[in-house]
């Protein structure tokens, strides 16, 4: 065994070159490998894992108070068979006041009267303080990565008790805003009772609602005031990751494809360089059996660390990945429960030794069968020549000798030339589903960036104080306007107000201005009259509404008709946007919360911002920054393209490497009658080119499907729909472009083993052979 | 066949022509001159240095001290590029095992010197088949290497090294790996070489080669000249 192991690490010193290029191509596969199958677990799981850690309810249910007693629930839901149930809760609704606290509430909040937070169901994490115990008292729902600094403080109820905050708990179920003591709930005037389920099926929306059905079937016609199922929960807690997903499951089957590919082509290529070693040893007197360990030994080292190596690499590229991916609501709590799952660090550090193993065997299994003496003559006898068709009719070509030379190369080792064309067709896959996707995501990221430059909002914190603007709106908009710089300003409110029909809350934006503000149009027109509103995609759809459809929305008891005119790229399905006189109709006291401000041209942003904070303290300007989303998955995408390509590169180099070591003795005798460096370089170059350019012509219609697959499966995950401009992102400049991908990763590779070959000294070359 | 080079010319003159590699010593500072038309054999032992000595004549190799001058042209000093050229324009090389490229034919092997300088592919072929009628293997044009005897196969490799009618002949072993017949052959072949103006530097063991092709032999020990004297063919 002794001798085998010495064996096993000369060879490992001997071929220095070989041992780095598998032990960097496993390290970046594996690293590659790590972070996408990584993000790709990341974009489900975590919503799982903490909802099944809070056993969330799958059903939330509000029901009318003055139709059915708490008793009859109860029995209700016991006789259906659910599976656990948590309830009855009495709910109340509060209105609060915009600047009435400031404690992340506003406008109308649920709240519940819960003995505690756990329970069967719904076990909320009451990470900071207490649960109230008595009137009085009240626990926030709040995410732990927010502060606790409010906890104390005290929160006057409009015409109602006074609260004290006892604590912070965060339920990701969201079942209310604010909880407090069954004892204080009715001082609170509750008008609904909350159930919380879980059921035994919990697949679809449909298997659900009939289970609720069940539990209703016995009461009173009217009883259920509204209901949530966790799976539209779910579907608007991971729409971020879920955007993701498609396009980072793409990375990752690319990114196995080709990492499993060319470690395959270094191993295999390695054996079988190695074939006059082999019969070496054999001739010393290895066993078959001792030869066919020290090969595998010999791949193993440098696979196994650098898989070992790309695996720590991979799980901290992936962090970066994670801060992003994980925004919007209640992401904090999942971003902290995230990381690369066990599975794939298991899988990345035994599959990729598998897979270089595996790839060893074959050839490995060979050379054992061997008998010695043909193994030492295969490195050195005469071979019959290959594709010699092709070789003839290169030789009468019109082209440079060298050329003409290089072209021929590929032929003569196919299976190789195969497995290395598999990776660059791959890498140029990559590069074409990359180029479309940054160039649909910046499209995305830029829409309507130009529409203004700077967000004035109405209030301003100094020293731990809220500072209130001294300026009314009308005075603020004029001043706005009247600053350097400054060419047209919008005032924006937001408001909830309740879809009527439904018990969905919905957010109205009335806009004051003629900005279209950050939202692109996709279909219809902008709304000119009162009564007419633009809304989101995701909006349009979670509700069935479709342009041209009739609204009619309630607040405070005031109801107005509304006309849907267009639908704009927004991915925020509560949100509805419309003309300030339809806001004042609904609202008669609206007032703004923002200012958009378009600047003139080369005027300074920070320098308008000043002017705006010492004209009114009570205003804070915000600069418009880059979208970060777009910043992320732009980012990413490059970052995971050129690790690919870089993979399919060094897959060419190692080809070039093993076909100018093969090779060496026909290098001697070529530079012996005249080949330049220069023609030896521009040989071995051509020789991958062919390979680059055939993996264009494949690579690009592979990429161009790739993008026509990910993309509505990306923007469907966010309920958006984008106008053709964006989604027609291939013109025959880029294209020709990207043809020029696989001719890059090729010579890229096969550069520097032609600039060595070059460099051969040929009396060395020919003597050693 | 050859260009013609004025009889009793030097052409290639080796003043104190030093290689090391490591430790090891190869050429000791050995003197040498070649003059137009001679056909010069090259013997001693195993790592006296015979092979070096041809490599650095035909600017395979860089000597470590001394001076290679070829038609005045100091070897030595040529970069890559103008090494290579050197190799194309003034040196034709035969090899002990031939060194021919297994994937292209016998015809290819031999066009693909001329190629190399930029001739076109038929002007190159027409030429290389003028080579293979005057060495009788016009008939094995479009075999490939695989299938052609050693003998074949030496008698391309020699067309090979005339091709772009090289000043220079050099000749490393040429009978080495060929069988008495085919070696008698090759040796035949030199000699008419030689016997047409070509000036031939060989490499060889093989006392009976030597005495057969050289007019002067030229004995190689421990990396020196240790004595020359004149050859009588011995036809």
């Amino acid at each position: 065994m002794r001798a085998v192991w010495r064996a096993a690490r000369a060879a490992v010193r001997r071929r220095g070159l070989q041992t780095l290029v598998i032990w960097l191509v496993a390290l970046v596969s594996t690293g590659s490998i790590v972070v996408a199958l990584g993000l790709v677990d990341a974009a489900t799981a975590p919503f799982d894992r903490v909802f099944g850690k809070q056993r969330g309810p799958h059903v939330v249910a509000a029901f009318d108070r003055n139709k059915v007693s708490d008793d009859r629930l109860t029995r209700a839901a016991e006789r259906s068979g659910t599976a656990a149930v948590a309830g009855p809760f009495p709910q109340a609704t509060m209105e609060i006041p915009r600047g009435a606290g400031d404690f992340g509430l506003g406008g109308e909040v649920t709240v519940v009267g819960r003995p505690g937070p756990g329970g069967p169901v719904d076990r909320v994490d009451l990470w900071a303080g207490r649960w109230p115990t008595r009137p009085g008292e009240m626990v926030l729902n709040r995410q732990s990565d927010w502060t606790a600094d409010d906890l104390g403080k005290q929160f006057r109820v409009p015409s109602g008790p006074t609260l004290t905050i006892v604590g912070f708990a965060f339920d990701l179920s969201d079942t209310a805003d604010v909880w407090v003591a069954p004892d204080q709930i009715e001082a609170l005037h509750p008008t609904g009772t909350q159930m919380l389920f879980r059921f035994r099926d919990a697949s679809s929306e449909n298997r659900l609602r009939a289970q609720l059905a069940e539990v209703t079937a016995g009461l009173p016609k009217g009883t259920l005031a509204g209901a949530q199922t966790y799976l539209s929960l779910k579907h608007r807690v991971g729409s971020n990751a879920r955007a993701y997903a498609p396009y980072l499951m793409a990375f990752g089957i690319l990114g196995i494809l080709v990492a499993v590919l060319i470690v395959a082509n270094v191993v295999g290529g390695a054996v079988v360089s190695g074939f006059r070693h082999i019969g070496i040893l054999k001739a010393l007197g290895f066993t078959p059996g001792q030869v066919l360990t020290v090969y595998l030994v010999m791949i193993s080292v440098p696979a196994v660390l650098g898989c070992a190596l790309g695996t720590l690499a991979g799980n901290l590229l992936a962090q970066p990945f994670f801060r992003f991916v994980f925004t919007g609501p209640n992401s904090g709590v999942l971003r902290d429960s995230v990381g690369i799952a066990p599975w794939v660090n298991v899988l990345a550090l035994l599959g990729m030794p598998f897979v270089c193993v595996l790839a060893a065997l074959g050839p490995s299994m060979r050379a054992r069968a061997m008998p010695a003496a043909r193994a030492i003559s295969t490195g050195s006898a005469p071979r019959t020549g290959r594709a010699l068709g092709v070789q003839r009719r290169l030789a009468g070509a019109r082209l440079p000798r060298s050329v003409s030379l290089g072209a021929g190369l590929p032929f003569a080792r196919p299976a190789r030339s195969a497995l290395t064309l598999a990776a660059v067709v791959l890498g140029v896959t990559t590069v074409t589903f990359a180029t479309g996707l940054a160039a649909t995501m910046t499209g995305l990221g830029t829409a309507g960036t130009h529409a203004y430059d700077v967000t004035v909002y109405v209030g301003s914190h100094r020293h731990g104080k809220e500072v209130r603007p001294v300026h009314s709106d009308r005075e603020i908009q004029s001043l706005l306007g009247s600053l350097p710089g400054a060419t047209r300003v919008t005032a924006r409110s937001d408001d909830d107000a309740v879809l009527v029909g439904s018990t969905q809350r919905v957010m109205f934006e009335g806009r004051r201005g003629d900005l279209p503000l950050d939202s692109v149009l996709a279909r219809g027109r902008w709304m000119h009259r009162t009564g007419e509103v633009v809304a989101g995609s995701a909006f349009l759809r979670r509700n069935g509404v479709h342009v041209g459809d009739h609204l009619r929305l309630r607040k405070g008891g005031r109801e107005v008709d509304l006309t849907v005119v267009g639908e704009t790229m927004l991915d925020n399905d509560r949100l509805i946007a419309g003309a300030w006189p339809t806001a004042v109709a609904l609202m008669p006291d609206v007032k703004p919360i923002a200012y958009h401000v378009k600047l003139g041209d080369g005027v300074d942003q920070e320098r308008y911002a000043r002017a705006v904070r010492a004209a009114d303290p009570g205003l804070s300007p915000q600069l418009r920054g880059p979208n970060n989303i777009t910043r992320t998955i732009v980012g990413s995408a490059t970052a995971l393209t050129l690790a690919l390509a870089l993979i399919a590169s060094l897959g060419v180099f190692n080809t070039a490497v093993l076909n100018t070591h093969d090779r060496r003795r026909d290098l001697g005798m070529l530079k012996s009658i005249g080949m330049t460096p220069r023609q030896v370089t521009v040989m071995t170059v051509t020789s991958m080119a062919v390979l680059g350019a055939l993996g264009s012509v494949l690579g690009i219609p592979l990429g161009i499907a790739a993008y026509e697959l990910v993309i509505p499966r990306m923007t469907g995950a966010i309920d958006i729909a984008l106008p053709s401009y964006m989604t027609d992102v291939w013109h025959a400049p880029e294209l020709a472009l990207l043809a020029l991908a696989g001719l890059v990763i090729a010579v890229l590779g096969a550069f520097v083993p032609a600039r060595r070959a070059a460099r051969l000294t040929v009396a060395e070359v020919l003597r050693s052979e | 066949m050859v260009d013609e080079v004025g009889t009793g010319e030097t052409v290639v003159r080796l003043d104190g022509v030093r290689k090391e590699y490591g430790e090891t010593v190869a050429l000791d500072g050995l003197s040498l001159e070649i003059r137009a038309g001679e056909a010069v054999a090259v013997m001693g032992p195993s790592g006296c240095g015979k092979s070096t000595l041809l490599n650095m004549i035909a600017g395979l190799d860089r000597p470590s001290g001394g001076t290679v001058l070829v038609h005045g042209e100091n070897v030595g000093e040529l970069n890559e590029k103008g090494l290579a050229l050197y190799r194309r324009r003034r040196i034709g090389m035969i090899f002990q095992f031939f060194n021919l490229v297994d994937d292209l034919s016998a015809l290819d092997n031999v066009a693909l010197a001329a190629q190399l300088t930029g001739s076109p592919a038929r002007q190159a072929r027409r030429r290389a088949l003028e080579l293979f009628e005057e060495l009788g293997i016009a008939d094995r044009r479009n075999a490939y290497p695989a299938v052609l005897s050693g003998g074949e196969r030496q008698r391309v490799a020699v067309a090979r090294a005339l091709m772009n009618r090289p000043a220079l002949l050099l000749a490393d072993e040429p009978t080495g790996a060929l069988d008495s017949r085919a070696g008698e052959q090759v040796m035949d072949l030199l000699l008419d070489l030689n016997q047409i103006g070509q000036t031939l530097v060989l490499v060889t063991h093989d006392e009976h080669l030597a005495r057969r092709c050289a007019s002067r032999l030229v004995q190689v020990a421990d990396g020196r000249v240790t004595g020359e004297h004149s050859l009588e063919p011995s036809a």
